[in-house]
């Protein structure tokens, strides 16, 4: 099995106004990892995913799924989509049946499956989803989170090998896009590999395995979280802030107040678990930290910071 | 419109078969207008009003306000077949003025029919409300699906469904935008902001037709909106009961039919 399932190799592509979207980019995706594209607005995200089921066919360059090059006859283009769904990032653009049901069921009813195995896969797409209790209800009547789920359940019953999600957590509260993000950890841990589109460094950091940084067309940057968020250069030509969790490491660390060798933590749990507790002596309780430098600090009587 | 689309889905009368909805509205519908006397049109107002109000418990008040909507036209039917006028030799009035040779007035016969027409067709509306109120727009699609009507115009009515509500909305904040910055202050304005937004509006809906396509597209769509539907099972005991209602309806149309008209004109 070939180790990248979805390949671009120096993909061109122009829209008919004449906009240059892509600009030779070359990207590999490895098989079953969770990926995440980051990029502005306009940078080609969207255009190259259209590529990477077919819609859109490079003007130069090639794709390849599982290490064939990807073939634009219809049959070809079938099994590629079969193989790679797209969640889009507007449900409303998606969803085009009022029930949740016949919604789910239109793309495994496309693979030409039995009916019985259609209804066992829109079954279980709606219970990973958690949508199984609006199976009646109209699509209209549902809020934006819940289309939302309905567009990823879309997906997962076709049950590809790679599912792209167009900006996932856009227009969603923190407390959804969370959960949006944690199905995706599930879909991902079934073996599915998940390439998500994003502009949320701190959700890209904590959540991916493999990040490409994308601008004007092409891919400036790749690499782990924390290779790609400690290029200080790259992330400053790419318009990025980096992630709060590694800025506060990064100030922690400068200021001696965690040990130069320690590897960069995934969640804030570990940054915490790093950082040593000082117990003041005697009391038992949390000693003060001084920052600033103990020979400008005054004498303090609770603690023997200025005497050691 | 829009409230009623709510009710369909939460009417009391939702889990039954939608077959069975439909057959009992058209079927009862047939009766009221093949009906020649108003005791038929009468009992199938009275009947499914009684199954609207109390079966599918829909609030009485939005129930009035919707029968009320077809009354001014149906008034206004109803009083040009009321009042009869002749130039020729005055027929047998039941109240009416001759002026100059013209005789306006009503006639028993015209009174009668008048009376007809208004029942059958406050009646006929009530099975149409029925309907539309206990059965939502899917399941009719999906019932004229299982007739074999034709795919191309089964799937455009579930499409035309689907975004009447994603248009309606964008619409909606196109005129929230749009008033906020007084769009709609003065009639000249509001003129030309109303022909911005439908402008705007078939652009957006074009646009997003285009995005739909595409969405299609990335799921295998092949020129067929192929969906699955969920089998129900129809309940013998319904189909008694309306077989039964639907009975006594048309025994009660044929054993009044022509009553009433044939003692008016022997």
């Amino acid at each position: 099995m070939p180790e990248f399932i979805l390949e671009a190799d120096t993909v061109e592509f122009s829209y008919p106004d004449g906009t240059r979207a892509l600009q030779g980019v070359f990207m590999r995706i490895p098989r079953g990892a969770k990926v995440a594209v980051l990029g502005s607005n306009g940078a080609g995200k969207t255009t190259l995913f259209l590529h990477f089921n077919g819609i859109l066919r490079p003007a130069g360059g090639r794709v390849r799924f599982d290490g064939r090059e990807v073939r634009y006859d219809h049959r070809s283009l079938m099994q590629l989509r079969k193989n790679v769904g797209i969640v889009f990032q507007d449900p409303d653009s998606q969803l085009f049946s009022a029930s949740v049901f016949q919604e789910i069921s239109f793309g495994p009813l496309n693979l030409g499956l039995p009916r019985e195995e259609v209804r066992r896969r829109v079954e279980e797409a709606m219970q990973a989803t958690e949508i199984t209790g609006l199976k009646d209800k109209p699509t209209h009547l549902l809020s934006y989170g819940q289309k939302k789920r309905v567009s990823i359940a879309d997906i997962l019953a076709m049950e590809p090998a790679v599912i792209i999600c167009d900006e996932p957590t856009a227009w969603l509260d923190p407390k959804h896009a969370e959960q949006v993000m944690e199905l995706f950890k599930r879909i991902n841990n079934g073996g599915t590999t998940v390439i998500l589109s994003t502009h949320d460094v701190d959700m890209a950091y904590s959540w991916a395995d493999y990040i490409f940084i994308m601008m004007h067309g092409t891919v400036i940057g790749e690499g782990t979280p924390e290779e790609v968020f400690q290029d200080g250069e790259l992330l400053f030509r790419a318009d990025l802030a980096r992630p709060r969790l590694v800025e506060t490491w990064a100030q922690l660390r400068n200021k001696g107040l965690l040990p130069a060798d320690l590897p960069l933590p995934r969640s804030w749990t570990e940054l915490f678990e790093l950082v040593p507790t000082r117990r003041a002596p005697g009391t038992g309780g949390p000693a003060p930290v001084y920052v600033l430098d103990r020979e400008g600090t005054p004498a303090c009587a609770a603690c023997s910071a200025r005497r050691r | 419109m829009f409230a009623i689309d709510q009710y369909a889905y939460t009417s009391r009368l939702r889990p039954v078969h939608p077959g069975e909805k439909l057959a009992f509205a058209l079927v009862t519908m047939v009766i009221c207008l093949a009906s020649v006397s108003p005791a038929a049109p009468l009992a199938v107002l009275l009947i499914m009003t009684g199954a609207v109000l109390f079966r599918a418990g829909i609030p009485w008040r939005f129930y009035l306000k919707l029968m009320t909507l077809p009354l001014s036209f149906l008034i206004i039917g109803v009083l040009t077949v009321a009042v009869s006028i002749s130039t020729g030799p005055p027929p047998p009035l039941l109240s009416g003025r001759t002026l100059g040779g013209i005789t306006i007035g009503f006639t028993a016969a015209s009174l009668q029919l008048a009376v007809l027409l208004f029942v059958k067709s406050l009646g006929a509306v009530s099975c149409l409300y029925f309907l539309s109120l206990t059965t939502p727009m899917v399941e009719v699609i999906s019932l004229l699906r299982r007739f074999k009507v034709p795919a191309l115009f089964v799937e455009l009515m579930s499409l035309i469904y689907r975004f009447i509500f994603v248009i309606m909305e964008t619409a909606e904040k196109m005129y929230v935008a749009q008033s906020s910055r007084w769009g709609y202050a003065s009639i000249k304005t509001a003129y030309i902001s109303l022909g911005q937004l439908v402008a705007n509006l078939f652009g957006k809906s074009y646009h997003r037709s285009q995005a739909l396509f595409t969405a299609l597209q990335s799921r295998c769509y092949n020129g067929d909106l192929r969906v699955l539907e969920t089998p129900r099972a129809p309940s013998r005991s319904n189909i008694m009961l309306i077989a039964a209602v639907d009975l006594f309806l048309a025994v009660l149309a044929l054993y009044t039919g022509g009553g009433l008209i044939a003692r008016i004109h022997p």
